[in-house]
């Protein structure tokens, strides 16, 4: 008899055991693999813990982050990282539905676009920037080849060592190497679409400036919400592509946040700092996430 | 023949370093070496440690390798000592690390195995009194040496029948010149290096340096005269603004230099001396035998000097083998095995006596031009905080070079920030 | 869908799409089969002028290629499978259960991937040194599982919760379990969200440098993207070597994921959802 409720209760546990159940196996590789170590951070931010110094560690409280606060070069960054945001993450998103869109298509031959789409995203990252950087580059570059062939300019434009031009490659290199991210989601949203609502909107005459606004964006909704919940945190955490293409020069002109942490950690050795500039990063990411985490909790 | 004499000679060093262990000779102990990535040449290095097992059969070393380049060596080095590793007893380094890793403690101080650091430093090359001891004890052992050199078409001085300019502005004068006469517009009088890297430490130094002028005193505080430092890197730019040094110096990476030299696209290059191999040796050089190595020049009235690289043995502070690994590394940077090392691989050696060594001079002739270069080379400013000293310099230069910043507020930066750190 | 209107239109912006996506990799292709010093002639070739393989030759030879594409293969597979798992079953929790704090629970779990890696590092090494991990292909996996953790949820629960309850309903009338629903239903109807997931677990896995740089550090367990700069050295840049072992990266992954998606979202097409 025992036996048998155990069954049963196996074969339909509450609604509490099972989500506890569900989410063990998510929750036990969390705790084993990032508790300890985001614990260590916040713990760490609250310590001068300078290893080139050999002094050990000293607690100092609120002091790191106060210093963090009257930081020239923690505020240049920020503001690098925050306008990198704020341009390739539309940025990708409209690059990444076009994408989506011409994929889905019904050309006979699909697959040249769709291995277009996911090239991009299978070049390795570090790669990626190294590449473009390559592309920029004054003298052997790609587009100042185009340039000179196409007989503008005498003098080549030394692309990467200008702040702005800098910047603008920078960009356009994540855009490029993100929408492929942003495309894939946005593609798998497209195949969940029904058919017949855009067969039913077709009887009704709609157009198909009509049925994109009014079927295919509101469908699409979450997985837009979805792609740019991580484009956003993986753009505030935007680190390879500068750090190959221009090391965040000229000067700090293109120093990220995630940059300013690595030198902190490793090229400092100043890791209590590093720590608190890395809680800083966390704060504007949840900051900006919320909102959208937000809309899709209520949707649930 | 040359090379058994050398495999004796060395044998004989690792029979000396066994007799002299002290700790029980059958014990078997595991020594585990970090030993740098492929430029390290871990080959050559096991070829040693081979020697060393045999005449000390209680020891088995087994060799780890790492990142390519001193960047991600670093970023490996610092996360496993970072952790307090125990894995690993012996690290090789680069020579701006022993002060920042002794710092940290991450790096046993070696005087109980090697002796007070001026005795143990004496037989070296100069720079090392400065680079390997931190705070009065020795923090790693000389591995082989390197140095900024100054290459240069031999053929084309000839042609044009011009001397080894001594100063900078000779070198500037030269370059026009041949580019004039050579007619070539891809001709560049002068290759630096101005990207943000490693070498931009040096780019900023060179100048400063040749006017007699120091980084830091002996206590490791900054003493940075912003007037030369200014007219050194005022010195760049006017070649720039001449045509000597291209326009786009502030991309440049080492392998640009050596690929446009090697191309016969350079007249003049300052470079590493792993790049006389490539010159020489490489099948793709257009350049085999035309190339000259001279001390760098000087600004007018000052001496030359140059920037010292090269690899350091260090015993790891978590290491559960220190003794033996101590003794491991004082066999590393023997002469012998710095002779074994710049006959076999052409590195440079870190004694100086090694440098006229018959054999050495056999094998690598151009060792003897050298000498004179490497003797009056300065170790890179000695800092526990040498990350941040290295950026701030690399980072402000390069800007500076690609005029985003003015030289006169790029060393007022450095000041600055520097000032904190280098007290 | 009906065919598009404007074809003409779209074929051109098709061909754009292909130019941008191929471009950086045809580039690479070419450039593995030129020599280095044509890298520097200027101004500079678009086709190889002396068409060459040596550079495979010397990128198989100077370090073992195919041993690192093996680690780099077994890591992101078995790493990409217990992602999904995980994920999917952390999702369809947060999708379909009656839970309190759900959203901040999803808050939980995204809010682990908001910092940068790099000051995780030294305590993730720890935890996998006093686990005895180091340099096996777990001490990759689990990390890349918790680093994909995140995405794959939060996908996998977009899908699922635009998938109609009455379907999954249905199945347990006829005698399904929860679970069973789970997996005979929802996963199948989620399929084109479940394989986004996996591809942006494997490519995520597949890509990661830091981690695989510190924790899989002797020579026999390293992974693609750390082999691959091993052919720089301090003072050089290979770029046609490099090239050509970027060649050998790309490809298999790129085929790998065009064969599979093909297969999912044919599928998917024939068989899946009529609305």
């Amino acid at each position: 008899m025992a036996g048998a409720s155990l069954i049963e209760r196996l074969r339909d546990p509450s609604e509490t055991a099972l989500g506890v159940l569900l989410l063990a196996p998510a929750f036990l590789l969390l705790a084993l693999i990032v508790v300890y170590p985001i614990g260590t951070l916040i713990f760490n931010s609250f310590f001068d813990l300078r290893l080139s110094g050999g002094s050990g560690m000293k607690f100092v409280g609120l002091e790191n982050y106060l210093l963090v606060l009257e930081d020239a070069d923690f505020w240049n960054a920020t503001w690098n990282t925050v306008l990198i945001t704020l341009i390739t993450v539309p940025g990708a998103l409209v690059a990444g539905l076009g994408l989506a869109l011409l994929a889905n298509l019904p050309f006979r031959r699909q697959w040249p676009v769709r291995l277009a789409l996911l090239l991009p995203w299978a070049l390795p990252l570090a790669f990626a920037g190294l590449i473009f950087a390559w592309f920029f580059h004054t003298e052997y570059g790609v587009v100042n080849d185009v340039v000179r062939r196409l007989g503008f300019g005498s003098e080549p434009t030394m692309w990467l060592l200008r702040p702005g031009w800098a910047f603008a490659a920078i960009c356009l290199t994540i855009v490029w190497k993100t929408s492929s991210f942003m495309a894939l989601i946005l593609l798998a949203g497209l195949q969940m679409i029904p058919r017949s609502l855009y067969e039913a909107a077709q009887v009704d005459g709609a157009t198909r400036w009509q049925q994109f606004w009014q079927i295919t964006i509101p469908m699409l909704m979450p997985s837009i919400i979805v792609a740019l919940i991580f484009r956003t945190i993986t753009a505030l955490q935007t680190f390879d592509i500068p750090y190959t293409m221009t090391k965040g020069g000229p000067g700090n002109a293109t120093e990220t946040l995630a940059m300013l942490i690595h030198k902190t950690t490793i090229d400092y050795l100043d890791v209590g700092y590093g720590s608190t500039l890395a809680v800083f990063m966390f704060v504007l990411s949840l900051a900006v996430t919320t909102v959208y985490l937000r809309r899709i909790g209520r949707q649930a | 023949m040359q090379r058994r004499n050398l495999m004796k000679a060395l044998a004989l060093a690792a029979g000396m370093a066994a007799a002299a262990g002290t700790t029980a000779a059958f014990a078997q102990t595991a020594l585990r070496v970090f030993s740098g990535g492929a430029n390290q040449r871990p080959d050559l290095m096991r070829k040693l440690f081979d020697q060393y097992q045999a005449a000390n059969p209680g020891v088995k070393i087994e060799i780890e390798t790492g990142g390519a380049t001193s960047e991600l060596q670093r970023q490996y080095l610092s996360t496993v000592l970072n952790a307090k590793d125990s894995a690993i007893d012996i690290y090789m380094i680069d020579i701006v690390n022993p002060a920042q890793y002794f710092g940290a403690g991450w790096l046993e101080p070696l005087n109980a195995y090697v002796g007070n650091p001026a005795d143990a430093m004496k037989p070296y090359l100069p720079v090392y009194l400065q680079s390997n001891v931190v705070d009065g004890k020795v923090a790693a052992m000389p591995g082989f040496a390197d140095a900024m050199f100054m290459y240069y078409r031999k053929d084309l001085l000839d042609k044009y029948k011009i001397a080894e300019p001594k100063t900078w502005d000779e070198l500037a004068a030269a370059s026009k010149k041949i580019q004039a006469g050579e007619g070539n517009p891809n001709l560049q009088g002068l290759s630096i290096q101005g990207a943000p890297i490693e070498g931009a430490v040096c780019t900023f130094l060179l100048p400063y340096w040749s006017q007699g002028k120091e980084f830091n005193d002996a206590s490791g505080k900054l003493t940075l005269d912003k007037a030369a430092a200014v007219k050194g890197l005022n010195q760049w730019l006017a070649m720039v603004d001449s045509g000597v040094i291209k326009r786009n110096v502030a991309e440049v990476k080492t392998p640009d230099t050596v690929n446009e030299f090697k191309a016969g696209q350079v007249v003049f290059a300052i470079n590493w001396g792993f790049a006389w191999d490539r010159f020489q040796v490489d099948n793709d050089s257009t350049v085999k035998g035309k190339v000259g190595v001279m001390p760098l020049p000087a600004m007018a009235g000052g001496k030359s000097a140059t920037c010292v690289g090269g690899w350091q043995w260090a015993v790891s502070a978590f290491s559960k083998n220190k003794a033996e690994a101590a003794k491991l590394v004082k066999f590393m940077s023997t002469p012998a095995a710095s002779k074994f090392l710049a006959v076999e691989g052409s590195l440079l050696p870190v004694y100086q006596s090694v440098y006229t060594d018959p054999d050495v001079v056999k094998a690598v002739p151009w060792f003897k031009d050298a000498s004179n270069v490497v003797i009056a080379g300065k170790s890179r400013p000695l800092s526990k905080d040498y990350g941040q000293v290295s950026d701030v310099v690399r980072t402000t230069t390069s800007a500076v070079l690609a005029r985003t910043k003015k030289p006169d507020d790029g060393v007022g930066e450095i000041q600055s920030r520097l000032a904190r750190v280098m007290r | 869908m009906t065919l598009p209107r404007g074809r003409p239109l779209t074929l051109l912006a098709a061909a754009i799409v292909v130019v941008n996506g191929f471009f950086p990799a045809v580039w690479i292709l070419l450039t593995s089969l030129k020599s280095e010093a044509e890298l520097v002639s200027k101004p500079i070739t678009w086709w190889p002028r002396d068409p060459t393989l040596a550079n495979y030759v010397q990128a198989f030879t100077d370090q073992p290629l195919l041993r690192y594409l093996g680690n780099s293969l077994a890591v992101a597979v078995l790493s990409t499978i217990l992602s999904l798992v995980v994920a999917a079953l952390a999702a369809y929790a947060i999708a379909r259960l009656n839970l309190r704090h759900r959203q901040l629970i999803l808050t939980c779990i995204v809010a682990s991937s908001m910092f940068p890696l790099v000051t995780l590092l030294v305590p993730i090494f720890q935890t996998m040194r006093s686990l005895g991990l180091l340099n096996t292909y777990t001490a990759l996996v689990l990390p890349y599982t918790v680093l994909n953790l995140p995405v794959c949820t939060l996908v996998l629960v977009s899908f699922f919760q635009s998938i109609p309850r009455d379907l999954e309903n249905a199945a347990m009338i006829d005698g399904c379990t929860r679970l069973g629903a789970l997996w005979r239903v929802v996963v199948p109807l989620a399929a084109p969200g479940v394989f986004t997931a996996g591809i942006l677990a494997f490519v995520n896995a597949w890509d990661e440098f830091l981690l695989a740089l510190s924790l899989n550090a002797s020579a026999s367990m390293r992974t693609l993207p750390v082999g691959i700069t091993l052919y720089q050295g301090e003072f050089t840049f290979p770029w046609p070597i490099i090239s050509a072992a970027l060649v050998v990266a790309i490809v298999p992954v790129a085929v790998l994921i065009a064969v599979f998606q093909e297969r999912v979202v044919g599928g998917l097409t024939q068989g899946g959802l009529k609305g």
